[in-house]
């Protein structure tokens, strides 16, 4: 199993006629995804990459029956786009841009509760089910099929801790990029329960960051009686007080955001804590071994 | 983006929140002028903990205005000095109070937060009342309402705190604000409140649609010298560090990661600098080289790039490109993998560099080059 993701979701992709959009259907497609429309108003009709070509959202959906959205449009335009993928039907939807102001993204979110859907991002590099589907650019060479679990709030570190876990033979159900803004489509918390409920899935690795309080949500269900094993890393324990490091969630503006509290915390809850990218299979290993 | 005081107020007056009617006082100004005395006269920076390091002073005449000006232009707080100071007329204080809109995770939207003492010491004092209200048009006066009769006794005061939150968040959602902030929010003798400090955090992607805020990006760029400027039009996010090894990667996560392993393997890192401005995109590593190349604290270059959407054969070919016209002699280390990265190998061969396979042998180079310069 996996959670959100793998082979049945049909996918609709919202600015398919873009170069990402292309390089999506091609990149994506060819890993397994199943992608049956796009979207591209005025472009209606047409083919790309041998996709068809809607004007709409709901013609598309109509038409396909597609259920869920993969967004490729620019930063000012993804809250439209997002949100007619979510009143179309689509009940996942997975928008990766970065640079979207965050009064959009509450929007788009508070949208998605009202229709009962889920938003992956933004800021994300979306969400693989390895060998079976992946809605994003991740380098799939970097995934394998196994028993863990990834949460990730920044897109290349979860490229990097896969592919170590991936070498190190721990595969994985499904690797979700949450992404780096304040208000997320999916929390570490939601996450969480999507892996808790999924047999397949043994443990989990969580790749966080400073600042935010997505650390404190995996503590919390840590310190669950029924929780399953958990690895963390914590990037930042080099980042300067008060910053931006880039990511807007990422700043270090109280106590509670340093990486000493988030790992003091995390450990404190029975979280195997990484000392740094080096220990991450270690402790993935150990949260895997504790799942028996 | 956070910007000054006075044009926190400035934004909250026009919203129809009580503010003091204040002067600028512009540097060099040699016999700066206000309407009445005392006054507070207050450096306008973006650094926090102004009051602490004594960014406010009262003048109550013309001889002590020019006093306190000359001093608090010569004062640096954090790592900037004001380029303009604030002086409000001194008021009748009866009590500060704290008031605040934000934007919060768990909240899904926006939170209303409120403590009935107020001031420079709010982060020492029992945490705030919060209101959790999400999305701005769920804002619901009796919900608040709740959430203040656990804190605040007075009915007329929290009514009055009602009103004013509401037109914060809604401001917040209008003006796209992460943050608006009135600390202290006075109530004066006669029972008015008026905002005697303002702190705004813009939401800097909404500059397409805020002319406020694409002045305000425009102006933090000139605020930079010219290679940084260069850098930042580019998308790169830069944050100067104290160490010798500067890092030129993507992604703020795979950047933090680079940095702590860095320093694990003792080495220093000189800046977090997140170049990935579009996943498709290479362009900009251009300035990047030519900002650390004149820095005279980076001692060594790692590039340490993991792609998806970012293409490896695209940066090898700008690395290519970016070597051949770099004067610097600075070391430069590579780490690149993700998508294509099968391609680096060939490319790299035709300019002699070498990609190393894994982020710790990168930077274990890195490291031993740093100690050899």
């Amino acid at each position: 199993m996996s959670i959100l993701l793998d082979r049945k979701n049909r996918v609709l992709v919202m600015g398919v006629t873009g170069n990402y959009g292309k390089f999506f259907a091609t990149d994506s497609g060819g890993y397994g995804t199943t992608i049956v429309a796009g979207v591209s108003p005025g472009r209606g009709g047409g083919k790309v990459e041998g996709i068809p070509v809607f004007e709409s959202a709901r013609a598309a959906c109509k038409a396909t029956r597609a259920d869920t959205a993969m967004v490729f449009v620019p930063p000012p335009l993804v809250r439209a786009a997002a949100i007619e993928a979510i009143e179309a039907g689509c009940k996942l939807v997975v928008a990766t841009a970065d640079e979207m102001p965050v009064r959009d993204t509450i929007e788009i979110r508070a949208a998605a509760r009202a229709n009962g859907a889920r938003l992956v991002g933004p800021n994300s590099p979306g969400i693989i089910s390895p060998g079976k589907a992946k809605m994003g650019f991740m380098p799939s060479f970097c995934f394998t099929r196994g028993p863990m679990g990834v949460i990730s709030r920044s897109g290349s570190l979860s490229y990097e801790g896969s592919k170590r876990l991936t070498l190190a033979g721990i595969g994985q159900t499904t690797v979700i990029g949450i992404g780096g803004d304040p208000i997320k489509g999916t929390t570490a918390a939601e996450a969480l329960e999507l892996f808790h409920a999924d047999r397949e899935t043994k443990a989990v690795t969580y790749l966080g960051e400073i600042g935010g309080s997505e650390e404190a949500a995996v503590a919390a269900y840590a310190a669950r009686k029924d929780a399953k094993p958990i690895a963390a890393l914590i990037v930042g324990k080099t980042a300067p007080p008060g910053k931006k490091m880039g990511h807007a969630a990422a700043l270090v503006g109280s106590k509670a955001d340093s990486h000493a509290a988030k790992t003091k915390m995390l450990a404190k809850h029975g979280v195997y804590v990484c000392r740094d990218l080096t220990d991450l299979v270690t402790q993935a290993r150990a949260a895997l071994k504790a799942a028996g | 983006m956070m910007i000054l005081e006075h044009e926190a107020k400035a934004l909250l007056r026009a919203v129809g929140v009580a503010v003091p009617q204040g002067t600028l006082i512009k540097p060099g100004a040699r016999a700066p002028k206000v309407p009445a005395y005392p006054v507070a006269v207050k450096a306008q920076v973006r650094s926090g903990g102004r009051g602490k390091q004594g960014g406010v002073i009262r003048a109550n005449n013309a001889a002590q205005l020019k006093t306190a000006s000359r001093k608090l232009f010569n004062t640096t707080f954090g790592d900037e000095k004001p380029e303009v100071l604030l002086a409000d007329p001194w008021l009748p204080i009866e009590r500060e109070l704290y008031l605040s809109v934000t934007i919060d995770g768990a909240a899904e939207g926006y939170v209303a937060l409120y403590s009935p003492r107020g001031g420079v010491d709010i982060e020492s004092g029992k945490p705030p009342a919060r209101y959790p209200i999400g999305p701005h048009w769920k804002f619901r006066a009796h919900e608040l309402r709740a959430v203040l009769e656990t804190v605040e006794k007075d009915f007329h005061l929290r009514e009055k705190l009602i009103f004013l939150a509401q037109r914060l968040v809604e401001t917040a959602a209008a003006r796209d604000c992460h943050t608006i902030e009135i600390n202290p929010l006075a109530r004066l003798k006669d029972g008015e409140l008026i905002a005697l400090d303002a702190k705004v955090v813009y939401d800097d992607w909404a500059h397409y649609r805020s002319a406020d805020i694409l002045a305000q990006r425009n102006a933090e760029l000139a605020r930079v010298d010219k290679l940084q400027r260069a850098s930042l039009a580019m998308g790169h996010m830069y944050v100067k560090l104290d160490g010798d090894i500067a890092l030129i990667s993507g992604g703020a996560g795979m950047t933090m990661g680079a940095m702590d392993m860095i320093k694990a393997y003792g080495g220093k890192p000189a800046c977090f600098l997140d170049a990935s401005p579009g996943p498709t995109s290479t362009r900009g590593y251009k300035p990047a080289f030519e900002m650390l190349d004149a820095d005279p604290a980076v001692k060594v270059i790692l590039v340490s790039v993991f792609g998806g959407g970012t293409h490896m054969n695209r940066v090898a070919n700008s690395m290519k490109e970016n070597m051949a016209m770099r004067k610097s002699k600075k070391p430069v280390v590579f780490r690149l993998d993700g998508t294509y990265v099968d391609q680096v190998p060939a490319i790299f061969a035709t300019f002699g560099a070498k990609n190393h396979a894994c982020l710790e042998d990168a930077i274990k180079e890195a490291v031993k080059l740093a100690r050899a310069a």
